[in-house]
């Protein structure tokens, strides 16, 4: 019984943010003219899962207690590269996503080392990094376009037998196979002691480098991830700074509102799947309430903010703010 | 009562289930036909090429349904689209023909944009005007579009596919058409300034090459010295500022844009005032209007914001079973000098900046800045 208050008390944030999406997405089907159809949830997923795997690649570098600025040039990067070599027979298209995400892989590696051994603030480092990433991604496309595997991305963009988002099952599928295991594991561990306090985990002889340098290669591969997925989605390629500045600002958004804490360890990808999910549903708000294109960004603002707040909300509950670490 | 009127709202709901399958079941036959001709209205719908495609959807009964699905919204440009949309749709002859006109602008994420897309392609609508953030992203939309019979027509930032219509402007035609005015008067060749735009793009070679080739087919003697406007104001005042002190005197000029900056280089030099060919900025036709006699001769062209009317107009014809090209070569529009006239070309009550190159007369298309302004950028 405990056990069980425990584990809700733990993941309380997770909760929330699972709660509040429902809600949102419920106002968004139930006044959309097409109502709660399989494909206006497909096209709401596909669109979703992009986001949510950029979130969880900030979410990985946030649990150490950084922040990534260049995963949305990274997610750029990776979509540049699949529009080059994601394409071919079944062969070579496997051979083309591996390539992928290794380099996502190798980038997020990049990341860590230099936070690592050059003990930089994450924040200058990625920047940094980022402009990099960017650079090789307009290196590959200097202008929009390439091509994927046409049936690949059909079928993962694409709906399952009984209506369901083929992509909702792929995100569900990698948090299982990579973050469940990541997160039971020693290291995992490690990154949430990390995140929580360095110096006390160094003292507790947890191998922190090692922690912080597997969290950003996690980081760059659910980044590579993203990008994938949205080749998939738009059968093409484009270094666009905007967009990738965008993702990178959506994703922190999106782990804030997935109740995972800026300061580090606390919180989990699941939580920042849920935010980015909620994240998009506020910008879908859009399409089923008429409101100004003016006063769209406000309207989105506001929203966000709120959205953000119910997180602290407990904290007009509580005498003691000590009582939030019981 | 009570009950009656839920049996009818029953019943109603199942007719409108049945008319729905039905309609469903005809309109995925469709998709456009390649025809051979005639284009309905070659004016209007110029063919970008003579090898274009001649498409011809399946005709549907008014009134129609359709949306704007805009990329970023962050400028003059984009809003002033925005409420020239708005404005065409309700002028009477338009708005008989649409039961709806719905507007989103999702950013400058072009993943939210094709979700837009595809929510308008689910919900219903008959056609889809986009100003895409992304040339070749659109396929499986474009795809998905032509399988549920919907008209998805593409302008000012065009959609690379030979499967949906786009509406393109001809940079070059524009480049042309300025110098045939030089050419027309200064009928000996002479000295030229030319304010060019923001080098590297497109848009600003497709235009100059324009204006060159005209020179050079005019076999008079011709000398253009270029400057960089970039497009802007007070960019294109300081370049003009400075060509007029190197080089003293020019017979003719032209600009890209930011032409009231040019023209104020001009009257702050003391240069005497001579033919000019620009764009369609409200303080530049003022300029125009108010030195024609002292021989300020404009003509002013461009493909302003007022070319979103043009994508609705084409993809309301197409929705009528009209036969439209899918590659079509935007008109200009434009006036000559002397006939600028205020409240129709220009509007001296208007900021300088408001673009009114808003008359497509091959299109029968004009609009009035109280008509433009007068639109809120709501969403209706």
């Amino acid at each position: 019984m405990r056990d069980w208050r425990y584990h809700v008390g733990e993941n309380r944030d997770t909760l929330l943010a699972f709660a509040v999406f429902l809600i949102m997405f419920g106002i968004y089907t139930g006044n959309h003219p097409a109502g709660f159809t399989a494909n206006v949830v497909t096209t709401a997923a596909n669109k979703g899962v992009i986001l949510a795997l950029v979130a969880m690649a900030q979410t990985a570098v946030v649990l150490t207690a950084g922040i990534d600025l260049s995963v949305g040039m990274i997610f750029l990067l990776a979509n540049c590269l699949a529009s080059w070599i994601v394409v071919g027979s079944p062969g070579m298209t496997a051979l083309g996503l591996l390539g992928v995400l290794l380099v996502g892989l190798l980038c997020g590696a990049i990341n860590g080392l230099v936070v690592i051994f050059g003990r930089l603030q994450p924040i200058v480092t990625t920047i940094a990094t980022g402009a990099v990433y960017f650079g090789l991604a307009l290196f590959l496309r200097p202008v929009p376009g390439g091509d994927v595997n046409s049936e690949l991305a059909d079928s993962l963009t694409g709906q399952l037998p009984g209506g369901i988002p083929a992509s909702l099952v792929v995100l569900f599928l990698i948090i299982l196979t990579i973050w469940l295991p990541f997160r039971r594991s020693e290291i995992g561990r490690a990154v949430y002691a990390v995140g929580s306090s360095e110096a006390a985990a160094y003292m507790s002889g947890v191998p922190v480098r090692k922690a912080k340098f597997v969290a950003y290669c996690l980081s760059g591969l659910f980044a590579a991830m993203g990008g994938l997925f949205l080749t998939f989605f738009t059968y093409s390629g484009e270094a666009s700074a905007a967009n990738g500045g965008a993702y990178t600002l959506y994703s922190i958004a999106a782990v804030v509102l997935g109740g995972i804490s800026l300061f580090g360890g606390k919180g989990s990808v699941i939580g920042a799947v849920f935010g980015a999910l909620m994240f998009r549903t506020i910008g879908d708000l859009l399409f089923v309430f008429d409101l100004e294109p003016l006063w769209q960004p406000l309207f989105q603002g506001v929203v966000l903010l709120l959205a953000v707040s119910l997180g602290s909300l407990r904290l007009f509950q509580i005498r003691n703010r000590l009582d939030l670490f019981g | 009562m009570k009950s009656r009127s839920c049996m009818r709202r029953v019943a109603g709901f199942g007719g409108v289930l049945l008319i729905h399958s039905i309609f469903s079941v005809a309109s995925y036959a469709a998709g456009p036909k390649v025809v051979s001709g005639p284009n309905s209205d070659p004016n209007c719908f110029a063919p970008w090429t003579e090898n274009v495609k001649l498409f011809q959807f399946q005709r549907k009964a008014g009134p129609y349904r359709i949306a704007l699905a805009n990329g970023f919204i962050a400028n003059t440009w984009r809003i002033q689209m925005i409420k020239t949309a708005k404005a065409y749709a309700s002028q009477p002859d338009v708005a008989a023909k649409l039961k709806e006109f719905k507007v989103v602008s999702t950013g400058e994420d072009v993943a939210a944009q094709i979700a837009a897309v595809n929510n308008f392609i689910d919900s219903g609508y008959d056609a889809i005007v986009v100003n895409a953030q992304n040339p070749t992203a659109f396929r499986p939309v474009i795809k998905r579009a032509n399988d549920a019979g919907v008209v998805l027509v593409a302008f000012d930032n065009t959609l690379d596919t030979e499967d949906a219509i786009n509406v393109n402007v001809d940079q070059k035609g524009l480049g042309r058409y300025w110098a045939d005015w030089l050419v027309k008067n200064l009928p000996n060749g002479g000295k030229i300034l030319e304010v060019r735009g923001v080098s590297g793009t497109s848009v600003d070679r497709d235009r100059h090459d324009g204006i060159q080739e005209v020179f050079k087919a005019s076999g008079k003697p011709w000398e253009t010295v270029e400057v960089l406007g970039k497009w802007d104001d007070p960019t294109a005042q300081k370049v003009t500022a400075d060509a007029i002190a190197v080089h003293k005197h020019f017979d003719g000029m032209t600009a890209q844009g930011g032409d009231t900056g040019v023209v104020q280089a001009m009257i702050d030099a003391k240069h005497p005032f001579v033919a000019f060919g620009g764009e369609t900025e409200n303080g530049f036709r003022k300029f125009c209007a108010k030195y024609s006699a002292d021989g300020l001769k404009c003509a002013s062209g461009g493909t302003g914001p007022a070319q979103v009317a043009v994508a609705i107009k084409t993809a309301i014809a197409a929705l009528e079973g009209n036969v439209v090209p899918q590659s079509i070569k935007l008109p200009l529009a434009r006036v000559e000098d002397p006939n600028l006239k205020d409240g129709q070309d220009y509007y001296s009550e208007q900021s300088d900046n408001f673009f009114v190159g808003n008359a497509f007369p091959t299109c029968g298309i004009n609009f009035t800045a109280q008509e433009i302004m007068g639109q809120s950028e709501a969403n209706q």
